[in-house]
């Protein structure tokens, strides 16, 4: 065995409830550099707003959240200042893509290059590039998103995010709103960026790249995390009544 | 006098009078959408009732209030009350046409820009305020197209626009008919243009960024 790596991603007592409906209970991940976490479980487990929480799109009621050194403690009120230094250490990729519609290809991966690291256009068009070429789509830079299909909007959605250089990924169902063949496209670059060591947090109802390509799955329902471990030991041999429910569910498709 | 010739000297007063409402109600439509849509209700409400107030009442009772009544105590000119007024009344529009554009904007598109790290005021120049105008051609150009008609109301207060030159070519010709549709072909020898200018606009844009 190796020395554990050093910690990424640290979530601690997470609390969030709309109203009387309680989304997390009392959440603690704790994701290692280079690792890749897969969140599963039934929807409205509150695997999304577990992830959403992370970069603080999702503002929790109480609980404390570290990314690579930066910590942000919910009882605190949150300036934009550690607001933007925590987000620029992770990078997202969200169910429906969300390209900007309005910017070409090229447009969405330079233009939070330029507007948040301050590159000139040479070196963002560069970047750009360079990316759209690691997941296949050097020839669309000049088209809109709508052109596109939505697993090429995907991973440009991906090529956009590592463009800021982020040192974690973080992925919301990414090929949830994708037909199987656009998915695997999707798919296959994420796996790509596993082997480079990315560390990755991703929410997914892909068993097989939970199965194949993560390092931990974290089984989550009804806010709370109710089982995790390596894949090998959560698919064959859950030990919670409800993980085993909710595999016997998907895996029978 | 040729009557066409003096109507359409009017033509500029109208023109003026439009894009300067505009111009101010479009500007002033942005404070108002953001008051109406805060997170804090009693802020909200009465960006509602100003908004709903505004919409309410008949623009030529505006301009008499604004005019006469405000006029009473401080010295307005009839095109600054005109402007004022009917600038008013577009701000109360724009803002429920933007609000119209933001509820239809897609969520994720705050997320993706929040995610990327982006200030808020880039986000709002370079994300949702380019895409909020886009959405926002085809409502604001039947807005101004009602507007350059109602700007007619401004000869009441003494604005040399077109109908108000109508009216004198009528006086002074004692004839009724035809001054009158020589101002509505000009009123609509600008409007067709425009509307059609519109909607050649709102199909290019819409084919390039489609979802």
């Amino acid at each position: 065995m190796s020395t554990p790596r050093p910690v990424a991603i640290r979530v601690t007592d997470l609390k969030k409830s709309y109203g009387a409906l309680t989304v997390l209970d009392d959440v603690s991940l704790e994701v290692r550099e280079g690792e890749v976490t897969a969140i599963i479980g039934p929807s409205g487990a509150g695997k999304s707003t577990l992830l959403r929480s992370i970069n603080l799109l999702e503002e929790p009621d109480s609980g404390e959240i570290e990314v690579l050194g930066s910590v942000v403690r919910a009882a605190d009120r949150i300036g934009p200042k550690s607001l933007n230094e925590l987000r620029r250490k992770v990078g997202m990729v969200f169910q429906s893509f969300n390209l900007f519609p309005h910017l070409t290809v090229l447009r969405n991966v330079t233009l939070a290059q330029e507007l948040v690291l301050g590159r000139d256009k040479k070196q963002a068009d560069d970047r750009a590039r360079e990316l759209l070429k690691r997941v296949g789509l050097e020839d669309k830079a000049d088209q809109y998103p709508s052109r596109c299909s939505g697993g090429q909007q995907q991973r440009i959605a991906i090529a956009r995010a590592l463009a800021l250089d982020p040192r974690a990924m973080l992925f919301d169902e990414p090929t949830s709103a994708l037909d199987p063949e656009l998915a695997n496209e999707v798919l296959l670059v994420m796996r790509k960026l596993a082997d480079e060591g990315m560390t990755m947090v991703v929410v997914t109802h892909e068993m097989r790249f939970a199965r194949e390509v993560s390092e931990t799955v974290v089984v989550m329902a009804d806010g709370r995390i109710i089982e995790q471990g390596k894949p090998s030991q959560v698919f064959t041999e859950p030990t919670h009544e409800r993980t085993r429910k909710f595999l016997s569910v998907v895996l029978d498709r | 006098m040729d009557a066409l010739t003096t109507i359409l000297n009017g033509v500029p007063a109208t023109l003026g009078l439009t894009l300067a409402a505009l111009a101010l109600g479009a500007a002033l439509g942005v404070p108002l959408v953001v008051l109406r849509r805060s997170g804090n209700r009693l802020v909200a409400g009465f960006a509602r009732l100003f908004i709903e107030l505004l919409r309410g009442i008949p623009p030529i009772v505006w301009l008499f209030i604004i005019y006469f009544g405000v006029g009473t105590t401080v010295k307005l000119s009839s095109w600054t009350a005109a402007t004022v007024g009917l600038g008013l009344i577009s701000a109360a529009y724009m803002a429920e046409i933007y609000r119209g554009g933001l509820n239809a904007m897609h969520a994720g598109q705050w997320d993706a820009a929040h995610a990327l790290g982006l200030s808020r005021t880039a986000i709002i120049t370079r994300v949702i305020g380019p895409q909020l105008v886009r959405v926002s051609i085809p409502a604001s150009a039947s807005f101004a197209i009602g507007l350059l008609k109602d700007s007619s109301v401004a000869y009441t207060i003494g604005i040399p626009e077109i109908t108000s030159a109508a009216r004198e070519v009528s006086q002074n010709s004692v004839d009724a008919m035809v001054p009158f549709l020589l101002a509505a072909g000009v009123y609509v020898a600008i409007t067709i243009p425009c509307a059609w200018a519109a909607r050649r606009l709102d199909t290019v844009l819409r084919s390039r960024v489609a979802r």
